[in-house]
């Protein structure tokens, strides 16, 4: 499950995303993200952090502007150059969006319906090779013994385990958490963080996260990016990044309820 | 290798008996029942010839289902009416919280559930059979079925009232029938009338086949034409009783979802 | 009382439900004239059975175990076969007759699940008849067309009341629409359709219990013949048999019905 670290790099060049009512999404988008970074991105609610994480993976299609992953487009209509894209961009989500009837297994073979034949993954018949991968996946998040529990009887840190392994054994370039902790408690929140880091320095998959927590964008970031009605407001690094630039993005104080732990505001 | 626990062995004795079961029921059935391909390919020369004589629908037919069909829709009120009526005591009975004594509960609840058990037509022949073929034994049958449909789902919502007025009612020394007049009765009323609806529903459904067995209605006249193979007439027939059922049933859907 | 603001005052619904009352009360005196349903009438009809029920007993139990069980068994034959197609033919219809899923193909699957579901079994069973030719296999035919419609309707119904998170999640991995059905649809609803399956088939056996009327099998021919001839002693056996099967297949398929939901 190497990654050579030449691939994961994504360029925005003045991508828009206006939605149906007219909230716009994304406003003349300008980012290069280079293969292997990790980047958090921060901003107050609406303010365009899931849209961003969703173009890349061709969720939410542009409005006008482009999207370069390794230096092809993202294509902007559903069909099998999408599919091919995806494959390669493993997603994990705030609510986990696991299957809950099925095996953890299964849920993490999910991640590799994209590599195999279509009539293998109709009828369950999975290589070794890619079950092999899928255990890896699993193994890698630490939580091998649960491979055969439904979804369901498992805690939401596993089961955020579970949507990581299956991100992972898509073999990805790119790995996008859009609010990966924010269904989950403290001490769980700080886990999966650090699995989510450890995964980007082992692998060096490129990792783009939403955050809402300063202090969790500020502690796991190593770039980070503040968006404010779907504008770029910052970009830098996460050691040099000030209270002040917080304050910029968010366009006001920041409250208790901006911050995981409250001990952080002075 | 990665570090996995062995896939659990399934529950093969509850597999493997499910897959038997099924399999062995399906051999015994389609062998008990001849189904086959071939029969059904020989038999489609005559079929096909039939279906064309089957259409189109004989218009001129239709002045002449007019009679019958309202006789249709008479049984349908009579029988929604009476079983209505009669179902109001079965299903208070048979609702646990309402009931008068586990032994009386136990016997409605198990009337309830025999009656049933046997579909509309076996009530119209019994009802046939005791009071002569037409549309009083269609309708008796039918108030029957209305029983069993309206008791049935009427007892279960009863049973989820909030139990506050009625107990409200017996503590002021109201009687048991007091009790579920002004205690259950108002709470439970709009399911009922919703349900009455709905069994009008399925007795004007049923009541365009009674008439298969002699229990009037315009199901009497698709017999004869039936059994003298009139298959153009067969299908106006048909095709009436459709429109009409499905416009029947718009209305009183339309009531319903106003009433809920 | 209504609790809603906005509906219909008290004083104003006592008007309106003696209305009703009194609307339904007159339709069905008028209903009782035309159908010749007189009280002098209504006074024998209790007679009347009374009189054909004490000619049911003793039920003839050896015509019961040499032509009722063998028809029983037929009955539920073609119930079984009648479900069977039904539910493999409503599987891929109830998934595109999801809104959520499918917008433009679940208009039209839920017209034809709506044309199949206003045709009862015995009127298809009457065309069935002359093309398969007279027997079980007609009745289970119908049987399994006309429960396609209901089927349709209840699967297409749970599948757009299930999460669509996992569905979003197949798709972001690469996976195509018809794998996203297989892997995230698919294991969501099946306990639930599962249970609809189990249930229509109660409703298949009484509705096959009446296709002997027109000849589709069965064990309604078998009470239609004993009826007409006037052997009562062995009508009761049919009835009694038939209320005992019927017992026993709703309560072990209502067991199993509830096992399958909550696992």
């Amino acid at each position: 499950m190497s990654n050579n670290n030449s691939q994961g790099s994504i360029r925005f060049t003045g991508a828009n995303i206006v939605y149906p009512n007219g909230t716009v999404g994304m406003k003349d988008l300008n980012l290069e993200i280079k293969p292997g970074e990790f980047v958090v991105i921060v901003g107050s609610s609406g303010a365009g952090k899931s849209t961003l994480l969703r173009a890349v993976n061709g969720l939410n299609r542009l409005t006008s502007g482009q999207i370069e992953v390794d230096g092809v487009a993202v294509p902007q209509k559903d069909g099998r150059e999408l599919r091919l894209l995806r494959k390669r961009v493993g997603m994990i989500f705030q609510d986990f969006r696991l299957v809950k009837r099925l095996t953890v297994m299964s849920n993490v073979l999910i991640g590799r319906l994209a590599h195999v034949p279509g009539w293998r993954a109709m009828f369950n018949l999975w290589p070794a090779h890619d079950k092999e991968v899928a255990m890896k996946a699993l193994e890698r998040v630490g939580i091998t013994e649960k491979a055969w529990i439904k979804a369901s009887q498992l805690s939401g840190g596993q089961q955020q385990r579970v949507g990581i392994a299956r991100a992972l054994a898509q073999e990805p370039a790119i790995i996008l958490a859009d609010e990966p902790v924010a269904s989950l408690d403290p001490v769980t929140t700080h886990q999966i963080m650090q699995d989510l880091v450890r995964i980007n320095r082992e692998l060096g998959i490129t990792t783009l996260v939403n955050l809402h927590f300063l202090d969790l964008a500020r502690k796991y970031g190593q770039r980070i990016i503040g968006l404010r009605f779907g504008e770029l407001v910052y970009d830098g690094s996460a050691a040099t990044v000030t209270d002040d630039d917080f304050r910029n993005i968010y366009g006001r104080d920041f409250t208790e309820d901006d911050v995981l732990d409250e001990d952080v505001i002075d | 290798m990665a570090m996995v626990p062995p896939k659990p062995a399934r529950n093969w004795p509850l597999w493997g008996g499910t897959i038997a079961f099924l399999v062995a029921m399906s051999w015994w059935s389609a062998h008990g029942i001849g189904f086959s391909l071939t029969e059904l390919l020989c038999n489609s020369a005559g079929g096909t010839r039939l279906l064309q004589e089957s259409w189109p629908p004989d218009f001129a037919f239709l002045p002449r289902l007019i009679d019958p069909f309202m006789e249709t829709i008479y049984i349908a009120i009579v029988g929604t009416v009476v079983g209505g009526i009669l179902s109001i005591p079965v299903a208070i009975l048979a609702a646990r919280n309402l009931t008068l004594g586990p032994i009386i509960w136990f016997a409605d609840r198990n009337f309830m559930n025999i009656l049933r058990t046997l579909p509309d037509l076996f009530w119209a022949m019994l009802f046939a059979t005791a009071v002569g073929f037409g549309p009083v034994a269609g309708a008796l049958a039918l108030s029957v079925f209305t029983i069993a449909v309206i008791s049935k789902l009427w007892s279960e919502s009863l049973e989820s009232i909030d139990m506050g007025m009625p107990e409200a009612v017996r503590a002021c020394g109201g009687t048991w029938l007091q009790m579920v007049q002004f205690g259950a009765i108002p709470q439970g009323l709009q399911h009922y009338v919703s349900y009455a609806l709905y069994a009008f529903e399925l007795n004007v459904r049923a009541s365009m086949v009674l008439g298969l067995v002699g229990a009037g209605g315009i199901g009497m006249i698709l017999e004869t034409q039936r059994a003298n193979f009139e298959y153009e007439r067969v299908t106006m027939i048909i095709l009436a009783v459709l429109v009409a059922v499905l416009i029947i049933e718009q209305i009183s859907e339309s009531i319903r979802k106003r009433l809920a | 009382m209504s609790s809603k603001p906005g509906l219909l005052t008290p004083q104003k619904q006592i008007g309106w439900a003696s209305w009703a009352t009194f609307i339904i009360a007159a339709l069905f005196v008028w209903s009782l004239l035309a159908i010749e349903f007189s009280p002098g009438r209504m006074i024998q009809v209790p007679a009347q059975v009374a009189r054909v029920l004490s000619f049911f007993y003793p039920a003839d139990m050896a015509y019961g175990w040499e032509t009722v069980l063998p028809a029983l068994a037929e009955s539920i034959q073609i119930a079984w076969i009648g479900t069977i197609i039904a539910a493999i033919l409503s599987l891929p219809l109830a998934l595109f007759g999801a809104r959520t899923l499918f917008p433009r193909i679940a208009r039209f699957v839920k017209l034809v699940s709506a044309t199949a579901r206003a045709f009862p079994e015995i009127l298809l069973a009457i065309y069935f008849v002359p093309i398969v030719g007279l027997g079980p296999f007609a009745g289970a035919l119908a049987i399994g067309i006309s429960s396609i419609g209901m089927l349709t309707k209840l699967g297409s119904e749970v599948v757009e009341s299930i999460d669509f998170g996992p569905v979003e999640a197949v798709e972001a991995s690469g996976g195509s629409r018809i794998l996203a059905l297989r892997y995230a649809v698919v294991p969501q609803v099946l306990p639930e359709i599962v249970a609809h399956w189990l249930f229509r088939f109660e409703l298949n056996i009484r509705a096959s219990a009446v296709l002997g009327v027109v000849g589709a099998g069965g064990v309604g021919g078998v009470l239609l013949n004993t009826l007409r001839y006037r052997h009562f002693e062995k009508a009761a056996a049919v009835l009694l048999l038939t209320i005992i099967v019927v017992l026993i297949i709703d309560m072990v398929s209502g067991e199993i019905r509830r096992k399958i939901i909550r696992s």
